[in-house]
């Protein structure tokens, strides 16, 4: 295998570019920074090369089997790839992002500023193909030299060196996966060019061209939501009971029942949680229902089909299935008459919803959409419910999902209420907008297909890991009970992972949970504690 | 007294660089919409710029007066502009290549306005002071601008051979950009050092081309002909390469990045939005129905002849 990667080598006839080893990666705080604390990275099996695209890294993020068996099937993925290529740089196929993206393959310097930001890159020990700027690099060759004058008359001068072939775009399109479209890469360019944005780029061009995307977020993603109610396959009817089911905890928990109102017209507010969060999280809806209802909060959940799952992975790979998620939430939101629709603890349905989508909305499908950070702010500052800090006397970090904070600025309202009801809160650093990626962002939580998980944990969230074990570094003896705070359920997704790939709850005891069940763990109403400590 | 030749090439360079400059403009201002896609921090936000906050962290935020600051985008911007500042933090050895480069360039952008100026007082209008002050100035800028520059250039372009993560991704068009910078900027240290170490004979070609009149022009020696030749190629060839990043990097950041615009109920960007969802979509994915608008794909996703999701 080559050692040196150059971009041109996209096109290498090679097995596999790159292959990593723990040794290779970047090396974690103590106690990983001994021998056989994590798991050795190991080869796809051989099988899945013939169909699949292992031609990058080994791993596989688009788990459909469409690597070209022949000639032709080749040559017919290239001229589908050219034609979806033409159609990003016109206004009627891209004028949803025709402007960044032609200014970003357009005005890039090559100098490597940004480089340095990426997580993945750092903490895989440096490795080019996962360069901010090499995938970009490779669109932007394909670009000058089949769809710009330049490119055409004066080659590889202009255009660079570059081959387009099957591997080149087998690895272009895993590259894509390779990126959880943080953008931290972004804040540091002195031109503005958004490497972030080529990657969601590519991927919207294999989608909406090809049909090509992982599995996870189409077909058992938006597809799935559209069709059936959510990406988790939740039905109305499975949510109805869910509901019920959180009724009942709470009544345990909280000594007096509470009707969670569902589909009531006219409430203020619609609340969309993750779906995901109803299925392994139920305390995260319990604490939201116990939270508003005590704050005297008028609002309602829904359970028509979509509108009781906020997620909407359009955002990371298709514009079209996400205009389609959006348009279907503000419709239904519109239906119950609500004022706003307010998104649960889920950073990239915060993002879809209320800054992507916000032009895709109009007329009947135009509703106001807020993020539940400012509500819960208010709930504490104006002391609607009160809370004793004392009952939060644990260690608490929190972490910062890129979809709500970089991507969207709301940074204080959470971290006012953790300075407020955690005595020991304490930042990861670096935080805020330029915090770094849980290593799920983009849709890699959910993508759990074949061997992908591996290079989510290992190598996607191995920054996270690193910044929580610094976080925690002066408590970091299992007898202390130590809490990551992630607002959003792809997060903790993904943190539930990570924890579990280094074994940080049994080595460490550092357990995970959203920002709510921290506030009704603080409730003085609430005799015992919310928060259980168990890892799951 | 007819123009000469070389005036009438400065001409030329000096139009086709502000039609092309201004025609990318156009290009870039005059298309659509995009989504949303800003990125904190955003630093017009009227008290929250320092974390990186925005209006989103308001309850009811469309419902409120939103509170910007013209001041915060003006210093980010101008720190950027001026000291290159992304550069700096991120990157330090880079900087002190990169930045002496463009610094002397800006220098000699303010040496040529400089000369016009002079070039105007010698003509138009006799103000003997200002234009003593005009000649010290030209002497300061030019002297500094034209090193800087070419100590940076050189200094680039060393690093660009030197610096591997930028050397694999350097194509021809980019080395012969620097290399065609460092030709001018060495053909004019050449002027400067043999043939005019005052900028004077400079400023009588500048009165020349301000008074459309070749009786000033002074008589040039061959390297500054070739010197004025190559300047004004670069000056033609600029606008139509990404060393105008200058144009890109104002939309990067104020139409991009910065971008976070509110659409409202019956606001134009709604408006907006209605216009463009209404180009037909010519993707070809199966769940794409191609050639219907944007508006009918959102509403209603492809079914098959018995109405079921064809995808």
């Amino acid at each position: 295998m080559k050692k040196e990667i150059r971009v041109e080598d996209a096109a290498s006839p090679v097995d596999q570019l790159i292959k990593l080893t723990v040794k290779d990666l970047e090396k974690l705080p103590p106690p990983y920074d001994k021998p056989g604390m994590e798991p050795e990275l190991t080869d796809p099996k051989p099988e899945w090369r013939e169909k699949y695209a292992t031609d990058l890294d080994g791993y596989i993020a688009i788990d459909l089997p469409w690597k070209p068996q022949n000639k032709e099937e080749e040559e017919r993925l290239i001229k589908s790839f050219l034609s979806g290529l033409n159609k990003l740089l016109t206004k009627e196929g891209n004028w949803t992002f025709l402007q960044p993206l032609l200014l970003s393959l357009e005005y890039c310097a090559k100098c490597q500023t940004c480089s340095n930001a990426c997580p993945i890159y750092i903490m895989s020990g440096k490795q080019e193909v996962y360069k901010p700027t090499w995938r970009a690099e490779v669109l932007r060759r394909i670009w000058k030299k089949y769809c710009t004058p330049a490119g055409k008359i004066f080659g590889k001068f202009v255009a660079g060196d570059i081959e387009l072939n099957a591997k080149t775009l087998l690895r272009l399109a895993e590259s894509a996966y390779r990126c959880t479209l943080c953008r931290r890469c972004t804040q540091t360019c002195p031109i503005g060019v958004d490497n972030g944005l080529i990657s969601h780029e590519i991927r919207k061009l294999f989608s909406q061209e090809m049909g090509i995307a992982p599995k996870a977020l189409h077909d058992l993603g938006t597809v799935q939501q559209l069709k059936v109610g959510s990406s988790t396959g939740l039905t109305p009817d499975g949510v109805r009971d869910i509901i019920e089911f959180i009724e009942d905890d709470i009544e345990e928990k909280l000594g007096k029942r509470i009707k969670i109102p569902v589909d009531e017209k006219g409430a203020e507010i619609l609340l969309i949680h993750n779906a995901g969060e109803f299925l392994s999280w139920p305390e995260n809806p319990a604490a939201f229902a116990i939270l508003f209802e005590e704050a005297g909060i008028s609002w309602t959940l829904s359970s028509e089909q979509v509108a009781y799952d906020a997620v909407n992975y359009g955002v990371w790979y298709d514009d079209l299935q996400l205009a389609r998620v959006a348009a279907k939430h503000a419709e239904i939101a519109n239906k119950l008459e609500v004022e706003k629709i307010v998104v649960g603890e889920c950073g990239h349905a915060h993002k879809a919803i209320t800054v992507v989508a916000d032009r895709v909305l109009h007329d009947d499908i135009w509703i106001p959409r807020e993020s539940c950070m400012p509500i819960l702010w208010d709930i504490v500052k104006k002391q609607k419910i009160n809370f004793d800090p004392e009952k939060n006397n644990f260690p608490v970090t929190l972490h910062d999902p890129c979809n709500m904070v970089r991507l969207m600025g709301v940074v204080e309202p959470q971290r006012k209420i953790l300075r407020k009801l955690c005595p020991q809160f304490r930042e990861m650093e670096p935080h805020g907008v330029y915090n770094y990626c849980c290593g799920g962002g983009s849709g890699f939580a959910i993508m759990t297909s074949m061997n992908f998980p591996e290079w989510r944990n290992a190598i996607a969230s191995r920054m996270k890991f690193k910044q929580t074990l610094e976080a925690f570094k002066d408590c970091l003896d299992p007898s202390i009970n130590k809490y990551l705070c992630a607002p959003c359920s792809n997060c903790k997704g993904q943190i539930r992972d990570m924890l579990a790939y280094y074994k940080a709850p049994e080595r460490l005891s550092i357990y995970y949970g959203g920002l709510v069940e921290l506030m009704v763990n603080a409730m003085v109403d609430l005799e015992e504690p919310f928060i259980e400590w168990e890892f799951h | 007294m007819p123009i000469s030749a070389l005036m009438a090439l400065a001409y030329a360079a000096f139009a086709i660089f502000v039609i092309v400059v201004a025609s990318k403009w156009v290009k870039w201002s005059t298309m659509p919409m995009h989504l949303r896609w800003e990125l904190y921090p955003v630093p017009h936000e009227a008290g929250r710029h320092h974390y990186g906050g925005s209006y989103i962290e308001e309850i009811d935020y469309w419902k409120k007066p939103r509170e910007t600051t013209l001041v915060g985008e003006l210093k980010d911007m101008f720190s950027e502009m001026l000291f290159i500042k992304r550069v700096y933090q991120y990157k330090r050895p880079l900087w002190w290549l990169t930045y002496p480069f463009h610094a002397g360039i800006y220098l000699i952008l303010v040496w040529f306005f400089l000369l016009f100026v002079h070039g105007i007082l010698s003509v138009y209008v006799s103000i003997p002071a200002l234009a003593t002050i005009v000649y010290y100035l030209i002497q300061i800028c030019g002297t500094i601008g034209i090193i800087a520059a070419t100590i940076g250039c050189i200094g680039l372009i060393v690093r660009r051979f030197s610096d591997k993560d930028m050397g694999k991704y350097t194509v021809g068009v980019e080395m012969f950009n620097l290399f065609f910078i460092l030709i001018v900027l060495l053909t004019g240290i050449a002027t400067w050092i043999t043939y005019d170490p005052h900028f004077q004979h400079a400023m009588e070609f500048m009165k020349a081309l301000v008074a459309f009149n070749a009786a000033y022009m002074p008589k040039l020696t061959e390297i500054a002909k070739v010197h004025v030749v190559l300047l004004c190629l670069l000056w033609i060839y600029i606008p139509f390469t990404k060393m105008s990043h200058f144009i890109g990097k104002y939309f990067t950041f104020h139409k991009v990045l910065w971008e976070d615009e509110p659409n409202i109920k019956g606001g134009e960007i709604e408006a907006k939005v209605r216009e463009l969802t209404k180009f037909p979509m010519p993707w070809s994915a199966p769940h794409v129905d191609t050639g219907k608008s944007w508006e009918e794909n959102v509403r209603e996703s492809p079914k098959d002849e018995w109405g079921r999701w064809r995808y």
